[in-house]
């Protein structure tokens, strides 16, 4: 007995000591590149890919030229389950050494967003978190390139209208969403909009725990006779919503969805059914493309990759989008390290970094990525690059491309964006901002 | 040898009604506080002071309330989180209509909004009893929640429907927000937590607190001997609600700095449940054993791997780490029933004995 007690309490007495002066994160020599992934919980059908896809393009770098300009990146992962307890806990883990910290949802990047002033680290929230942080002058510290939820709102009711808005007057149109901080978003601009060019909106809010069962929702959604059904969903919520519109029989042309809602796996549960379902997206998979085929042949025939590889997930949307993730990512580092001749940038050089992505055609074509990402390219003013989308169609079995380049209009956005972000600002005082940018 | 009793003599029945009748327990006391006000602070990284030692303390307190309404007044309850909502966002209102105010006032007062709250759901307890009342008490869990995502003036009309706790200063230093320091947020909870667990300590032990006891292992009895039942159920719900009220104030402001609606869900209140009962029902130390062992042992599992250098992966980590920590439960719940305050308090009595055992 006494033995047994002395060992619990010598270990105990280790662990305590080892956690308490901090956890030894990975790091080693390179540049520390964290990510909060969800591989557990309601949502790890559509997290895994993209987990999946950013760990292996930075991977592949490593692999094929021996990191980022001759210094390895070091990617690590802290499982977060899209639960916002554990993703301020792993925003704690992971922040001593990291250059840049990836959220990964609407909520944890809510909890994140004030700290980034005083702990100095970029958040980049690629097409998500709060829309106006693409004001960089108040948010200095936030990037959601290349596009953010009011951009992709925008360009959902320009292709429902044909490019012109004012054809909208009369028509009804459900907004079905999560009834979570990300699900009510893009709300602010579409009742702004409906009062501008005279349609209905009818906002159906689906709770976390009915998302898979949502036959109320639809039943509300039969009863209203909508125009147009916009999907806000996420994770578990896409694939309830694909089975009910398509039991209830709504004309899949006349359903759209954010790009979140654009998973292949959802769309697989009905196949043919679906046929005819829009999601708007600012990323294209090509699997041909010379980026791609490098991944495959230094990763995933390397054995290095953790996808699945008989479900096809190398080809879907989402696996594809978080390689074009890590891709903006990189691309703000190697900014960084250019302009201030530096190999190891800290968390501040990568800010800059992150402010002077260019992306343009020319670019994406010399990385191997041509028309896999709207081109965009961002400033200090400007934290999002505002790059649009296209409007990706479900065949029966798998995305296309079928629209061109759209684009939302900045002029009726951005009055919006400034007026949340001063709010914001306002609500958190003392909150410094970015004077120098004149932008 | 380490607790020996020898040589402490009572000559007084208050020396033997005191709060430590053995004094080694005041020496081990003195230690913990000793550990909790000096050693950890000077020694704990941030990450320690947010990830283990804010959130135990006040998981502990959360399930310190919902002790009292279940552990000693044996009324069951399934709203825990929602009243810790009520707090979080009593605190919320007042603070964002009376800027000027005190945060101490501001948390102190917020709990008497939920107790306000734990009261009116409390007044089915005076009819039904046992798994009936939990049912009635989770009804308040689903109200209350969808109340505080329907309500938009809770929530100031946040676009994101999310409450965002803002700079907020005391004696000129930053206590809460994202610019408050970690070290001043956990002496903060940590002066909170203790003054709730001293008074939470001499009401039980009271007058108050056996009217309480009396109610819980039978009630008809009570009754006949002319306690007042609706008081004693009433009250059991007011005291419980308050620390709760407060625990959840604490829990977004000094903690969190953000919440939404959802957060303060069913899965919430079965967290505090499971401290309660893992802890121990009907003892005030078994709730900080208990959220050791809920809240922060899964944190302390999941570095141990990285720690050490072991490579696996985060997601696989994860899993790893909720078998363990069910595992465990199950284990001390199959080697001690009544808790790990009770596993406590049998080991505390084999060191009186020791080493000549009988």
């Amino acid at each position: 007995m006494k033995h047994w007690i002395r060992k619990a309490a010598v270990s105990t007495a280790l662990v305590a000591t080892v956690m308490l002066t901090g956890p030894a994160s990975a790091q080693g020599d390179g540049i520390y590149v964290p990510n909060l992934s969800y591989r557990t919980g309601p949502f790890a059908s559509t997290g895994t890919p993209l987990m999946n896809g950013q760990r292996d393009y930075i991977t592949m770098l490593n692999e094929r030229d021996g990191g980022l300009n001759g210094t390895k990146l070091v990617y690590d992962e802290c499982e977060t389950g899209y639960n916002t307890e554990k993703g301020v806990e792993c925003y704690e883990k992971t922040k001593a050494n990291a250059v840049v910290t990836q959220p990964w949802s609407t909520g944890i990047t809510l909890q994140v967003l004030p700290k980034s002033n005083v702990d100095n680290i970029p958040i980049l929230a690629p097409g998500y978190g709060f829309s106006a942080m693409a004001d960089g002058k108040v948010f200095q510290w936030a990037y959601n390139p290349p596009s953010s939820y009011w951009d992709g709102a925008y360009m959902i009711l320009q292709d429902i209208s044909g490019g012109d808005l004012t054809t909208l007057n009369g028509k009804k149109i459900a907004f079905l969403h999560l009834d979570h901080p990300f699900g009510k978003e893009p709300l602010p601009l579409l009742e702004k909009l409906s009062a501008e060019h005279g349609f209905e909106l009818v906002p159906i809010p689906v709770g976390l725990t009915e998302m898979q069962n949502q036959s109320a929702q639809w039943l509300q959604i039969r009863r209203e006779r909508p125009d147009n059904v916009i999907m806000w969903g996420w994770g578990a919520m896409n694939a309830g919503a694909m089975t009910e519109a398509a039991k209830t029989k709504y004309p899949m042309d006349q359903f759209y969805g954010v790009w979140w809602s654009g998973h292949d796996g959802d769309l697989k549960l009905i196949g043919e059914q679906g046929k005819g379902y829009r999601s708007i997206s600012w990323s294209v998979p090509n699997s041909e493309s010379s980026l791609m085929q490098d991944i495959k042949k230094h990763v995933i025939d390397a054995g290095k990759s953790q996808i699945n590889q008989g479900e096809g997930e190398f080809d879907s949307v989402f696996y594809q989008r978080g390689v074009m993730i890590s891709l903006m990512l990189v691309e703000g580092i190697r900014a960084a390290q250019e302009e201030f001749d530096t190999q190891n940038p800290d968390a501040e050089q990568v800010r800059w970094g992150l402010e002077n992505i260019t992306l343009d055609e020319a670019r994406l074509a010399e990385l191997g990525a041509e028309g896999m990402l709207v081109p965009f390219s961002t400033s200090c003013a400007d934290h999002t690059g505002h790059g649009g989308g296209w409007i990706l169609e479900w065949d029966g079995s798998k995305f296309v491309k079928a629209s061109d380049l759209l684009k939302a209009d900045r002029d009726v956005i951005r009055p919006l964006e400034e007026e949340k972000a001063k709010e914001y600002a306002e609500a958190n005082a003392p909150w410094p901002v970015n004077e120098e940018c004149s932008m | 040898m380490f607790y020996r009793t020898a040589g402490q003599f009572k000559t007084s029945y208050e020396a033997d009604h005191a709060l430590f009748p053995v004094r080694q327990d005041a020496y081990l006391l003195g230690f913990i506080l000793l550990l909790a006000f000096v050693v950890f602070p000077l020694t704990a990284s941030e990450f320690a002071f947010r990830a283990l030692l804010i959130p135990v303390l006040i998981y502990s307190l959360a399930a310190l309330g919902l002790n009292i309404l279940t552990g000693y007044a044996g009324q069951l309850s399934l709203g825990t989180g929602a009243f810790m909502g009520v707090g979080a966002y009593a605190c919320y209102k007042l603070l964002t209509i009376f800027p000027e105010m005190n945060i101490v006032i501001a948390i102190a007062m917020s709990g008497f909004f939920s107790a306000a709250v734990g009261v009116l759901f409390g007044l089915p307890s005076l009819r039904i009893k046992g798994f009936y009342l939990a049912i009635a008490t989770l009804a308040a869990q689903f109200f209350l929640v969808w109340l505080f995502q329907k309500w938009a003036w809770l929530y100031n009309y946040n676009a994101s429907g999310a409450i965002q706790v803002p700079n907020i200063e005391m004696f000129g230093i930053t206590v809460a927000g994202p610019r408050a320091e970690a070290i001043t947020q956990y002496y903060f909870v940590l002066c909170f937590v203790c003054a709730m667990t001293f008074f939470a300590i001499n009401i039980t032990r009271g007058r108050i607190g056996r009217m309480w006891k009396a109610v819980r292992d039978m009630d008809i009895a009570a009754e006949l001997v002319g306690i007042n039942l609706m008081r004693a159920k009433l009250t059991a719900f007011f005291v419980s609600s308050y620390i709760v009220g407060v625990s959840g104030a604490l829990f977004v402001f000094l903690w969190r700095g953000a919440a939404e609606a959802n957060l303060f869900d069913i899965p919430l209140s079965f967290r505090v449940l499971f401290i309660a009962i893992i802890g121990g029902l009907g003892s005030i130390l078994g709730n900080y054993l208990g959220a050791i062992l809920i809240v922060a042992l899964p944190v302390i599992i999941g570095s141990v791997p990285e720690a050490f250098g072991i490579p696996i992966g985060s997601a696989t980590v994860e899993h790893l780490n909720v078998m363990l920590v069910g595992a465990l439960i199950i284990t001390f719940l199959i080697v001690e029933p009544h808790g790990l305050a009770r596993f406590w308090a049998m080991i505390r009595e084999k060191l009186i004995l020791w080493p000549f055992p009988h």
